[in-house]
């Protein structure tokens, strides 16, 4: 603090002077939408929505009306419906495979950032060389020599094969913070370990988690779709945004809707994922120079 | 340098040790008993003898691993029971039109991505960059996937432009035009994915080297901009770009998987999603093996690309 | 002022401020001085008194977006303010060039150096391949870099401060200009290397026939380097004149401050060395009054309501912006 002043006259010579950026609109917008979401992952049995498995042979690849929504696909069911019912395995396994990743990837990575020495020698290399692993490789192999596919299988295989790449994450940002003076000084004045990783440590790589945990269940979901679409998820017919899109490709020319709309649920989905988690990183990064 | 290649290259020899013990367990991964579910329909004592000859099975465990990587080491990894084919001829064939694809998509993404980025990293936040900028990131949420399903609908069926519509791959030997109209789509299709990396990485890169002190000085010289942005921003910048196209492979792999799958293209991915569905587990396993080793190959060529780009890094 | 042949630089009622979130920073404020062929003359003052941001805005190379320069830079004739990029481009090398505070940043580190002093000959001299690798090694030599043909491979990562700092003379040097601004040269590096440096920037100037403006917060450096002193605080000249009245017959509070500060040779050893009290102001939350008043002993209720002009000494050339100056010293005056 003591040379305010010459940070400012650096500050203009860099050419671009920010302050904190506000959150904005668009933010709680994006979060309104993950909220909705969930919520309708949650109650989708006792929403009034129709059957997602009824096959009414009657209508076959409809387009949007007021009795279906966003139209029918090719054996009769109601897409919206699906769509909703279908948010229910991405989420899962989004925010499943990333509580794994994150359940041992962040203590282990704040343990080694903390303590140093030869457990985070030991640690970190074995977690490079799993990091140098195409992580989505080894998901497709595993889950395809893995049978019979479940929901739970495939957040647990993506949940691991998230492990190291939380763990870089969060050692680097343990590290930057735990050379900080404040934490040294907690140290010096005799501050159990325990105190300084929870009350030093925890609020101050948080806010990196947190962003880095929502870009992570964007990136799963994603993938998800990906497996979804190799026949590597969840067996048919349980929807699933993936499977959706996957089963759309045959019927590509006579009925698009049934491609763009669980497309377009998805990429807003991961689009707000992405911009909260974005948005956070840049808001709490400026707070953190600010320190 | 001597010390960090030394470094670099028993790291890789490790990573391929771990690759090949994870490829090695994968059958075990299988339920039941493992020669009858690997033979498939196909099951015989025959077969079975054949089996044990090439996994070791009735040995422990230990053993079974070094007569796989035997084999393995000695080009033979099995012939496939379902399709009667060796696996790594099947993989031979394959393999070109993956790298075709990935070499012809990464070309489009950095054509695209190098110019861009550079145009909008000259003005942060004036009105091109804030254009490009959302542009991109409103990309990045759009997998593959979408976007060759999306291209398809367009370009086939909204334009009519019959040669890049499923099922219509031409092998690079037999017309190379040809070739190159079935494989516009999926180039492109991957492209759009890398790109929006790329141009995101370097763009942000480029802003951060552009306010360093040597820029000033390049300034100062009194050199052209389109100098200063060749010779100096972009070389320094350029590391974080190439670290993210190394990283960038893997993701691009699975990309192709889903595209070629879409578009009927013979190469790995389509071949591994085949194998899958008609269990097809030694094929699976190869490709496993192969495309994993590609990988850790192409980003450890990738580290050395990074060392000479900027010398700092293997001196710290 | 007027511009006079012998003037290589006017500087006229120069102010540079940028435009920041808080609101607009006058890093720069109505500074005026010139400088004759073959002069050297010192800028001092804190770090943050808007020197370096008035050394780059005298050539020109203030960041090209949030920032307004007005007043006027006459160098060597030519107009410096609200000039074009591609104009200025022509007068950097061979009119004005800069040797940086920092050689460690200051060099591109990917790049082998011998290539960054190729590079300002062949594009501004349009010199041959060969022609400019043969005068890139007569200008290492020239700097005092030993064997020269060899360090001109190497990258900036692989020489010492010093020698780095050797290489942005070099590079600074390459088109032969007529000034020489040298901002803190010597800051970033060994105590022992900074005196070779700066007897280097000496031995050179006169060698090639320059005009230096020598810019430092150590008063130490300028003292038998300058021939004139320019004191600066908060972004205003508070007082001008030749190095021996600033020396002998400040009249600035500040200017003595300064001087105080700095550790003199003469001095018995363990003398405390006294420091200024408090620290440079915001100047985004400038005052009415004069900026070094919160700081200043003998400030009064005026210097803290009206900011004092630059006023004549008793010597010509001489100014100070004071209302409390410090008496003149007996018999220097006279001299």
């Amino acid at each position: 603090m003591s040379n305010t002043f010459l940070e400012l006259e650096e500050l203009a010579l860099v050419e671009k002077p920010e302050k904190k950026k506000p959150l904005g609109p668009l933010f709680w917008i994006c979060v309104g939408w993950i909220v909705l979401n969930i919520f309708g992952a949650i109650f989708a049995n006792v929403l009034p929505l129709q059957n997602p498995l009824f096959q009414d042979y009657g209508t076959i690849n409809a387009g949007p009306s007021l009795h279906h929504l966003f139209g029918t696909d090719d054996i009769g069911r109601d897409i919206f419906s699906r769509i909703v019912f279908g948010s229910r395995v991405s989420i899962t396994v989004g925010f499943g495979s990333m509580v794994i990743g994150f359940g041992i990837g962040a203590p282990l990575g704040m343990l080694a950032a903390f303590r140093r020495g030869r457990f985070d020698t030991i640690v970190t290399t074995f977690m490079y060389i799993l990091l140098a692993f195409p992580a989505i490789i080894a998901t497709i192999a595993v889950l395809s020599f893995w049978t019979p596919r479940s929901v739970f299988k495939i957040i647990l295989v993506i949940g691991l094969a998230s492990v190291p790449l939380v763990y870089r994450v969060i050692r680097t940002a343990t590290l930057s913070v735990a050379t900080k003076d404040y934490v040294v000084a907690a140290k010096v004045q005799g501050a159990t370990d325990r105190r300084i990783l929870m009350k030093e440590l925890l609020p101050n790589i948080a806010p990196i988690g947190i962003s880095f945990l929502l870009i992570g269940v964007a990136t799963v979901i994603a993938l998800e779709g990906t497996l979804a679409f190799l026949g590597l998820s969840v067996v048919v017919p349980t929807p699933s945004w993936g499977n959706m899109i996957n089963e759309s490709r045959t019927v590509l020319q006579q009925n698009p809707w049934l491609a763009i709309f669980p497309s377009l649920a998805l990429c807003f989905f991961l689009l707000s994922l992405n911009f909260i988690g974005d948005r956070l990183r840049s808001h709490f990064d400026v707070t953190e120079v600010k320190l | 340098m001597l010390r960090y290649v030394i470094r670099r290259i028993l790291m890789l020899i490790g990573i391929i040790f771990v690759i090949s013990i994870g490829s090695f367990f994968l059958i075990h991964l299988l339920p039941g008993n493992i020669t009858a579910v690997i033979e498939g329909p196909g099951a015989s004592p025959e077969n079975q003898a054949k089996l044990y000859k090439l996994l070791g099975l009735n040995r422990p465990i230990y053993e079974q691993y070094f007569v796989w990587i035997n084999n393995i080491l000695h080009g033979n990894l099995g012939t496939s029971f379902i399709s009667q084919t060796s696996v790594a001829t099947t993989i031979g064939n394959a393999l070109p039109i993956d790298l075709e694809m990935m070499f012809l998509s990464q070309i489009l993404a950095f054509a695209a991505a190098i110019p861009m980025a550079m145009r909008s990293a000259r003005k942060p936040d004036g009105i091109v960059d804030r254009f490009f900028s959302a542009g991109s990131f409103t990309m990045l949420s759009v997998p593959p996937f979408i976007v060759v399903i999306l291209l398809v609908l367009f370009v086939t069926y909204k334009l009519g432009i019959p040669h890049t519509g499923p099922s219509s791959y031409v092998s690079l030997r037999a017309d190379w035009i040809g070739n190159l109209e079935s494989m516009a789509l999926p180039a492109i299709t991957l492209a759009l994915g890398s790109f929006v990396v790329y141009f995101r990485v370097l763009r942000s890169d480029l802003i951060a080297t552009l306010q360093e002190e040597f820029i000033t000085m390049a300034r100062s010289k009194g050199i052209s901009q389109r100098r200063i942005m060749w010779r100096h921003a972009f070389r320094p910048s350029s590391v974080a770009l190439l670290g993210a196209a190394g990283v960038n492979i893997g993701g691009l792999l699975a990309g192709g998987f889903v595209v070629q799958y879409l578009l009927n293209i013979p190469g790995l991915g389509y071949t591994l999603i085949t194998s899958i569905n008609t269990d097809d587990y030694l094929l699976v396993q190869g490709i496993v093996l192969v495309v994993s080793v590609g990988v850790v190959l192409i980003n450890f060529i990738f580290d050395f690309i990074i060392n000479i780009v900027d010398p700092r890094i293997s001196r710290e | 002022m007027s511009v006079t042949p012998e003037k290589l630089l006017v500087v006229n009622d120069l102010s540079t401020t940028f435009a920041t979130a808080g609101g607009p920073l006058p890093a720069v404020a109505n500074v005026s001085f010139d400088l004759t062929r073959n002069e050297t003359i010192g800028i001092v003052g804190e770090s943050g008194s808007g020197k370096t941001v008035l050394s780059r805005t005298i050539m020109g190379l203030q960041p090209r977006t949030n920032v307004a320069v007005t007043g006027s830079v006459l160098l060597n004739g030519n107009e410096m303010v609200g000039t074009a990029e591609s104009v200025k481009r022509g007068l950097w090398g061979t009119e004005v060039a800069m040797v940086f505070q920092d050689p460690m940043t200051s060099l591109n580190p990917v790049m082998r150096i011998g290539k960054q002093i190729d590079e300002t000959l062949r594009v501004r001299l349009g010199m041959s391949k060969q022609d400019a690798k043969a005068r890139a090694i007569e200008l290492l030599e020239l700097v005092g870099i030993p064997s020269p043909s060899q360090r001109y491979d190497a990258f900036p990562g692989q020489l010492s401060g010093g020698m780095r700092q050797r290489v942005v003379i070099a590079i600074a040097l390459a088109c032969s200009p007529k000034l020489l601004m040298a901002d803190e040269p010597t800051t970033g590096l060994d105590v022992t290397i900074q005196a070779q440096i700066l007897n280097l920037l000496d031995e050179l100037k006169e060698r090639l026939h320059m005009s230096v403006v020598l810019v430092t917060h150590d008063l130490g450096v300028v003292a038998t380097r300058t021939s004139r002193i320019v004191v600066m605080y908060a972004g205003r000249i508070v007082e001008i004149g030749s190095t021996r009245d600033v020396f002998a017959n400040h009249r600035m509070p500040y200017t003595r401050a300064l001087l105080e500060s700095s550790p003199k040779v003469s001095n018995a050893s363990h003398t405390r060395l006294i420091t200024i009290p408090g620290r440079p102001p915001n100047l985004l939350k400038l005052t009415q009054g004069c900026s070094f008043a919160p700081r200043c002993a003998y400030a009064s209720d005026k210097c803290h309501q009206e900011r004092p002009e630059l006023q004549g000494a008793d010597q010509p050339g001489h100014s100070f912006a004071c209302w409390n100056p410090l008496p003149t010293t007996r018999g220097d005056s006279a001299s």
